[in-house]
């Protein structure tokens, strides 16, 4: 059931209910909203442009409301020890479940790199010391060195499922710290998956996303590089990575947004929740009482500690 | 709603087929092509509706599926699909039971010197059972990268670092699947299968035959295979490409195309002997009677009266060592 009735500004489209009539505003970023009075689910299909694609994959929400809710409670209460205590305190509050844009972003990525090989080998030298009876003595011991070779090369592997937010609500650290998402779970998108949840539009143009994506993807070579070196150890390791054969695809991923309100003064912590595994992450604001107090205390006991060892050796 | 099945294509960018429920390429990431996807031209509202009482459905996550939160119906949807991997293709026994048997008098007489004198005689077959284990056979084509220390050129240190990158063809590589075999029994046999000889069923054995089942998802699957890739390939440039004659710290990276993988079931003969209260176990290629592999006890008199010599002599090597100086 599909109508085209709509009226569109450049920032908000005001659509009617097709259930109960009722004329609904639908934000720019968004392509799905629940009508107020009836709770009808509408979904916006607008027309792909190279900023606004069609998403092609979405992975559905696996965790409801209930346990993210739960979930969201122990990791406050339960965050570090230097946490403030009216966060630790604090209840979450759900701003909204909802199918977050982000690229699912792959490539073949062709390396030159070089480094210094560090190759261990074991001499025997010969010392002398005093042995326990005052004399000086000639003995040997075993030494390891390292002998130091270039080496430069080329390598070339795929690089894949490299997830970048697209919502300028969502920062990608932030997608980051509730990763990793199950993708063998990934399905087609289709507006039903989405129908009575929140489904942002992306919001970073491709350009960006395209960026963040490469800027990941050549810290992944630049690990992959570092278990690739033979030797027993390398350094000065450099690399040039030419990313082709790209591809990129929308995918929605399912996300719980909570807020936690913990002092009037401050602006609340927003915690995300991965809306398949249950993973929750978010920014722990830190007491700095409870810091100072430990840094005060860590100082008199080093004194104290001191203190002693001055009065045991008179 | 989307059903899709995309089975019998090729990823448009690595050209490794995609199987049924594939909706991108599981080597290269590529999206698999959607024939039913319609490039919208127009802003279009819609509400998805229950087909059976009208009202609207929304996606429900207890059913991973889009639900009608009146009457419970639950809208089907293209299911994730990581089967069970099944067996596409069987080779024949070419080798019978009593030939099997034969070969077995045959590998007990040929155990060299330290095995038992009555081995042959004394030994009892207690079991014969013809097996059908479970197998991938892949074909492909890798661009290997490859990092290696090796002795060329080494100096103070014994190892010195190298690199390359190769094309590596790999043709009908076998990968044990088995849970039956060990890793050794099946590559001791998998040379003699002829991959020409499959069959759509399993034939030249008893009804009792034995018919492995491979017990991993599609998914697992690719990763042991992809493992075996990598496994393969580093001992590939080890032996073709890495200059030296000893190597380590072999590592490689690499970019896949054309991987075809096929499921088989492969015949082999499951004996077991008993010798002196002990049960011994033996395995022969059910396609080539020379393959085969297996324990067989040792005779404890033979190694210590060998031990005894070799000290003798050395006690004799010793004394004249003694007497000259």
């Amino acid at each position: 059931m599909a109508t085209d009735l709509a009226n569109s500004t450049s920032d908000q489209l005001e659509i009617s209910c097709q259930s109960c009539g009722a004329k609904l505003v639908v934000e720019a970023h968004l392509r799905s909203t629940l009508c107020p009075y009836c709770a009808s689910p509408s979904i916006v299909s607008r027309p792909p442009s190279p900023n606004r694609p069609s998403p092609t994959f979405l992975v559905g929400f696996v965790v409801d409301h209930e346990h993210a809710t739960k979930a969201v409670k122990n990791w406050v209460a339960g965050s570090h020890i230097f946490a403030r205590s009216d966060f630790k305190a604090a209840v979450p509050e759900l701003t909204r479940g909802v199918y977050l844009p982000a690229y699912l972003y792959g490539a073949v990525a062709n390396t030159r790199y070089s480094a210094s090989i560090g190759e261990n080998y074991t001499v025997t030298e010969t010392y002398t010391t005093t042995d326990s009876k005052g004399k000086t003595v000639t003995r040997t011991r075993t030494v390891t060195k390292t002998e130091w070779r270039p080496l430069a090369g080329n390598h070339c592997c795929y690089v894949l499922d490299v997830l970048v937010s697209a919502s300028q609500g969502v920062t990608n650290a932030a997608l980051e710290a509730v990763e990793p998402f199950d993708l063998r779970a990934l399905r087609r998108y289709a507006d039903s998956f989405i129908s009575g949840w929140l489904a942002e539009e992306p919001s970073r143009t491709q350009d960006d996303c395209f960026r963040l994506a490469h800027d990941e993807t050549i810290a992944k070579v630049g690990a992959m590089l570092k278990n690739f070196m033979p030797g027993d150890s390398h350094s000065n390791l450099e690399y040039q990575t030419d990313l082709s054969h790209e591809v990129i695809d929308l995918v929605l991923l399912p996300i719980w947004t909570y807020a936690v309100r913990y002092a009037e003064d401050r602006p609340p912590i927003q915690i995300l929740v991965n809306g398949q595994t249950g993973r929750v992450a978010g920014k722990v604001p830190v007491s700095a009482a409870k810091v100072t107090f430990a840094v005060v205390g860590v100082l008199l006991l080093i004194g104290i500690l001191f203190l002693l060892f001055m009065a045991a050796q008179g | 709603m989307n059903e899709t099945p995309i089975a019998e294509i090729n990823c448009i960018r690595c050209e490794s087929p995609l199987e049924s429920g594939d909706l991108r390429c599981a080597i290269c990431g590529q999206a698999a092509l959607n024939d039913q996807a319609v490039a919208r031209k127009k802003l279009a509202i819609q509400i998805l509706r229950c087909t059976g009482c009208g009202a609207a459905i929304t996606y429900d996550p207890k059913h991973q599926a889009p639900s009608c939160s009146f009457c419970g119906d639950v809208v089907k949807v293209e299911s994730i699909d990581d089967p069970m991997e099944q067996t596409e293709h069987y080779l024949p026994f070419t080798v019978t039971a009593d030939e099997a048997r034969a070969a077995l008098r045959g590998w007990l007489d040929s155990r060299g010197w330290f095995r038992p004198s009555d081995l042959s005689a004394s030994a009892q077959l207690t079991q014969l059972k013809p097996l059908w284990w479970v197998a991938w056979v892949f074909d492909a084509e890798a661009f290997v990268s490859w990092a290696a220390d090796s002795n060329e050129g080494s100096g103070r240190s014994d190892w010195a670092p190298h690199s390359g990158q190769n094309n590596i063809q790999f043709d009908d590589i076998l990968v044990s699947a088995s849970r039956g075999l060990s890793l050794n029994e099946a590559a001791a046999i998998s040379r003699g299968m002829n991959l020409a000889t499959k069959r759509q069923t399993p034939e030249g054995a008893d009804r009792d035959a034995t018919l492995e089942r491979f017990d991993v998802q599609r998914s697992q699957a690719r990763q042991e295979v992809s493992a075996a890739i990598h496994r393969i390939a580093a001992q590939r440039a080890q032996q073709h490409f890495i200059p030296g004659t000893r190597f380590r710290k072999v590592k490689v990276a690499i970019v896949l195309r054309r991987l075809v993988t096929r499921r088989m079931s492969l015949p082999a003969y499951v004996l077991a002997y008993r010798y002196k209260d002990r049960l011994y176990r033996v395995v022969i290629c059910g396609q080539d009677i020379r393959l085969m592999v297996g324990t067989s006890p040792k005779s404890l008199i033979k190694m210590i009266a060998v031990g005894l010599v070799v000290a003798a002599i050395a006690l004799v090597f010793l004394l004249i060592l003694a007497a000259g100086s």
